[in-house]
């Protein structure tokens, strides 16, 4: 079965938002720091209402925050 | 640890050793176990079913404590693993019950039909906390 892949700049925004930690990123979207971890290290998809208030938090649109892609484009 | 991770372990640590050494003493010394009297017999599965329950709430408790201040203990991630290891365990408990309640009936009496009810209560319950503390170490995609 093929694999899509949903990767992330979380990490990233987080530097970029004076090194906002995991923890303070899970209080202001409502999810628990390990929530956030797993988030980050793509081992879970998180619903489209937690995504949109991850982007809300960094001021970004969800495309920029989030990329998907599906497992054809992966291998072309 | 997540929180829901946490109590799946305690669940786990605190009941299995003492239906393992339930469990044990049926397969182990039948004989002696029938020798036992009704209320020796449901004191010996009191005797489980106390310790597990005094461990869990004092593990319960510790966690509690420890947890203090944290923010949420749950969040979609965490109900998420929760459902689908709940709905395995489900299953594991209809086929116990199926095989306890709607089987062992035609050729079985009393007390096994009380053990095999009870095993299938304590494996479910082990499927469920096993499935649920390594979904948390896996990848776990909401739309599968």
């Amino acid at each position: 079965m093929p694999s899509e892949s949903l990767t992330n700049e979380i990490r990233l925004l987080r530097f970029l938002a004076d090194d906002m930690t995991q923890a303070e990123l899970g209080r202001r979207v409502g999810l628990t720091r390990q929530t956030i971890a797993a988030i980050e290290q793509g081992r879970y998809s998180p619903s489209l209402d937690v995504a949109f208030r991850i982007a809300d938090v960094f001021e970004k649109r969800i495309d920029e925050v989030f990329c998907w892609r599906p497992a054809a484009s992966r291998s072309a | 640890m997540s929180p829901l991770e946490n109590r799946a372990w305690l669940t786990l640590w605190s009941m299995c050793p003492p239906y393992l050494v339930y469990f044990a003493l049926q397969i182990v010394a039948p004989v002696w176990v029938a020798r036992l009297t009704i209320l020796e017999r449901f004191g010996l599965l009191a005797a489980a079913a106390i310790t597990h329950a005094v461990v869990f709430v004092a593990g319960l408790l510790l966690l509690k404590h420890r947890e203090r201040g944290e923010g949420p203990l749950a969040d979609e991630r965490d109900h998420a693993i929760d459902a689908r290891a709940t709905r395995s365990a489900y299953y594991a408990l209809m086929a116990g019950a199926i095989v306890a309640g709607m089987v062992m009936p035609f050729g079985q009496t009393g007390w096994k039909i009380v053990n095999t009810m009870l095993l299938a209560i304590v494996l479910s319950e082990a499927l469920r906390c096993v499935l649920t503390v390594t979904r948390y170490r896996g990848t776990l995609r909401l739309a599968q």
